[in-house]
């Protein structure tokens, strides 16, 4: 038995593809790669692969985590040579290493994310960071932002997800169209999207900046907690 | 006109799953466009995964692509939204591998799998830039060729195909694209080329063919080129061990609606049911040898990660002691956790220890297609199984663990009375009876109910449909029947689109203009519920003054000239009116299988 940890970059035509997309690609690439995949017992075994936290569709990312258990020891670098050969180009292996099994699952690690929302090069957006601005203080000065969920038994609940918001910053270099910068809470107690924050910025600002330009999200960083202060999840596998 | 890379991207953003329009998946085939003496770009007229779904277009690309001098990419239907916006942004349909236009191929071929996919066949072409009626098309613009089952009677759709092919392509096709090459480069015009490649077997250039109407009938067909054949005699593939096939197939990013590697245990069937067209046109039955079979099945494992393996053809149990070579398929795949499936099951105990054998405690429900409840009309349709048997099997099955099964029937089949309908109630009113009793827990029955459409090369080629009016009311009688029921879930096929899909089926020319009217009105995905319009087919049969009845109800008498009576199957006119007459005189066919075409 092994328990790699890995982490992987995901590039543009694949932001497309769903979570569950994503899943069994990797399987169907570990199952190419003859790699001992360990399964789950029971009724109905299933592969021992997790993420750490979906993708929203459309999202590229520099560095997502996941964890595989193997039936055998593979070590870390020969999985990524060989998993290497069957992933497409846009699904990048970065790191990876041997981690204890009994550490808690990196899913429920995962407590915050970094994205950074760009427009695209060639997208005229001069004149709007004032705008833009001024719509962040307003949406950061909120007591409260609602966002409303729908619970299992289809009951509509409302959260406030204000304090999921922890840093909102408008970033403006040389020559680059604007870009706006989130770290938002994420993971299995709770989160919010990096749609939904551009959301409320639109009901502020009117749609027609976000509607009349293309804009990307990226995510760049995946976080845990430790000791009450977020460190990049990426350096405590 | 060239695809601006640019705006395509930000098309994409906006659109539905845009993955479907990506390319680059898995085993996804890149040539070098300078280099191919041909380049043929594979069209499907409907949703992508449906068309990835469609074995013959990876059998197709393998074949193609495995020859270094030639390449084929791929194309799919735009869904409405995709449309939407490439009109917008003057962006033509593309091939997904090299997002070259299609104008840029040499051969644009779709694949006709199914009637109401047509008007998709002209947004296609209209997409692409190019005039749909082939006479309007120009020397430098791509061939327009058609394959698939469809081709069978293709004459709905012959104005505006350069070529078709008829029968199975897959050793064919490479040595045809190679032929158009040599044409190509000897600087023959389009008219010449296209009599040139008409004497290849297989071949079907509907422009070198005139029809001849009697009184508004269809009375024969004159040739117009005294070089091409009288018939056109279909093509197939002798041996399936020798032919090509892919263990490498594309493995496409998202889910498709088979989302499985498949290997296919044989072609053909040799049980003869009178209404299925695949039975007749994929004649004779041929077989893959077991240790081809267990070969190509680990291959698969490696060449695409799947796990699934579908054992797959028109009637899977046929195969001899399939259970010993689903053990070897097994062996050979339980390293990777890959499981087999079996579609197209037949109503018996064997069957039933296949199927246990394959899902290894993984039981959910069953599917079985007695297509109709009383055993008479079973013996009409030559779907020779006994109630008792029915029973006998799908006792075996509960007692094997099956949660439930799913039921296929057809009605408006010929001789059909309502008492044949109103038996499909009871019957499935004593299945769950049954099971009550002896299963002592519920089981799940799903009954899903289509409309019988007369198919071209079939027994049933001259019978009419079922009239609307009376499919409809055919209809509720089973909804009214099965809201008492419960326990049972009714599905049942649109009336309206059954009755599109016959009249597509028996048609001649004279729909072309029909379907163009139906295009421009804004007919697609005709076989998509969400999508389909009756009320605009009404209107486009209103404004050519046509009326679908003439198409769809006539019966055709043994000397009437068929509209695909050009067209050689491979199984005699005589076959069919006998099989026909024993059909309606109720004889009893002499056996299930078909003597002359068993495995």
């Amino acid at each position: 038995m092994e328990r790699i940890r890995f982490s992987f970059a995901r590039k543009k035509p694949l932001a497309y593809i769903s979570h569950l997309d994503i899943m069994r690609l990797f399987l169907r690439a570990l199952r190419r790669s003859a790699l001992p995949v360990a399964y789950s017992q029971g009724y109905n075994p299933h592969p021992r692969l997790t993420l750490a936290l979906p993708l929203p569709l459309g999202v590229t990312a520099a560095e997502e985590l996941g964890e595989i258990v193997f039936a055998e020891v593979v070590g870390p670098e020969k999985f990524i040579n060989i998993l290497s050969l069957q992933l497409p180009g846009a699904l990048e292996l970065l790191h990876a290493v041997s981690a204890d099994p009994e550490q808690p699952a990196l899913a429920a690690k995962v407590c915050a994310a970094r994205y950074r929302v760009y427009f695209s090069r060639g997208s005229d957006v001069t004149g709007n960071e004032k705008l833009l601005e001024q719509a962040l203080e307003y949406l950061m000065a909120k007591e409260e932002i609602i966002l409303e969920k729908k619970s299992k038994k289809k009951k509509t609940i409302n959260i406030n997800v204000r304090p999921y918001i922890y840093e909102a910053v408008i970033i403006k270099k040389e020559d680059k169209p604007l870009e706006l910068r989130l770290l938002l809470k994420a993971g299995s107690s709770g989160g919010v999207s990096p749609f939904f924050v551009i959301e409320q910025l639109t009901s502020v600002i009117g749609s027609a900046l976000f509607n009349d330009h293309d804009w990307h999200v990226h995510r760049e960083k995946l976080y845990a907690d430790h000791n009450g202060t977020l460190q990049p999840l990426s350096e405590r596998m | 006109m060239p695809v601006d890379k640019n705006v395509l991207e930000k098309v994409l953003a906006r659109v539905q799953k845009p993955a479907r329009y990506l390319g680059n998946e898995w085993n996804t085939c890149l040539k070098d466009h300078q280099q191919a003496t041909l380049k043929m770009a594979f069209a499907f007229p409907d949703l992508y995964e449906v068309g990835m779904s469609n074995q013959g277009l990876k059998i197709l690309y393998e074949s193609v692509n495995s020859r270094p001098e030639i390449l084929m990419e791929r194309t799919f239907a735009p869904a409405a939204d995709m449309e939407g916006l490439m009109r917008e942004n003057d962006l033509p349909l593309f091939a997904l591998e090299s997002q070259e236009p299609l104008t840029s191929f040499d051969v644009i071929g779709f694949s006709l799998q199914y009637e109401l996919s047509y008007t998709n066949v002209l947004n296609m072409l209209d997409m692409a830039g190019l005039a749909l009626y082939s006479d309007r098309r120009s020397e430098k613009d791509p061939l327009v060729i058609g394959g698939g089952p469809c081709v069978f009677n293709p004459e709905p759709l012959a104005p505006f195909f350069d070529l078709f092919v008829l029968g199975e392509a897959e050793e064919f096709l490479p040595d045809l694209l190679a032929e158009i090459a040599a044409l190509k480069a000897e600087n023959h015009c389009k008219k010449e080329l296209l009599i040139k490649l008409s004497v290849f077997e297989g071949v079907y250039v509907p422009s070198l063919y005139k029809p001849l109407y009697r009184e508004g009938f269809l009375c024969g067909m004159e040739k117009l080129d005294p070089r091409a054949p009288d018939t056109i005699r279909k093509k197939y593939v002798p041996d399936l061990d020798r032919a090509p096939y892919p263990t490498a197939p594309i493995v496409p990013f998202i889910q498709t609606v088979h989302d499985r590697a498949v290997i296919e245990l044989f072609r053909g069937c040799g049980r003869g049911c009178r209404f299925c067209q695949a039975g007749y046109i994929f004649r004779p039955v041929r077989r893959r040898s077991s240790e081809n079979i267990v070969k190509t099945a680990k291959d698969l494992v490696t060449g695409t990660g799947y796990e699934e393996i579908s054992l797959s053809s028109l009637s899977s149990a046929d195969y001899p002691q399939l259970d010993v070579l689903i053990s070897a398929v097994d062996n050979a795949l339980s390293a990777g956790r890959v499981k087999c499936s079996l579609p197209s099951l037949r109503l018996d105990s064997y069957s039933v220890k296949l199927a246990e054998q394959v899902h290894h405690g993984r039981r959910s429900n069953l599917t079985f297609a007695p297509e109709a409840a009383t055993e008479r009309l079973r013996m009409v349709i030559k779907k020779n199984i006994s109630e008792e048997e029915i029973f006998n099997a799908l006792s075996d099955a509960v007692e094997a663990g099956w949660q439930g099964f799913k039921l296929y029937f057809m009605i408006g089949l010929p001789t059909e009375e309502n008492e044949d309908v109103e038996a499909i109630l009871t019957l499935c009113r004593r299945i769950r009876q049954y099971f009550k009793k002896e299963a002592k827990r519920s089981l799940n029955i799903s009954v899903s109910v289509s409309t019988f459409v007369p198919k071209a090369h079939t027994p049933f080629q001259w019978e009419p449909q079922l009239a609307l009016p009376k499919v409809i009311e055919r209809q509720q009688l089973l909804r009214r029947g099965f809201r008492n029921m419960s326990g049972i879930d009714y599905s049942w096929h649109e009336a309206e689109g059954s009755l599109l899909e016959a009249v597509f089926a028996r048609g001649d020319r004279t729909l072309a203009h029909l379907l163009e009217r139906a295009w421009q009105r804004g007919c697609r995905f005709d076989g998509w519920s969400e999508h389909f319009s009756f009320e605009r087919w009404q209107n486009a049969f209103q404004d050519l003054e046509l009326d679908p009845g003439s198409y769809a109800y006539r019966r055709f008498e043994y000397d009437d000239y068929l509209p695909w009576d050009h067209l050689d199957c491979g199984v005699s006119k005589e076959i069919f009116i006998r099989e026909h007459r024993e059909a309606l005189n109720g004889d009893l066919p002499e056996g299930a299988v078909d003597g002359t075409h068993s495995l």
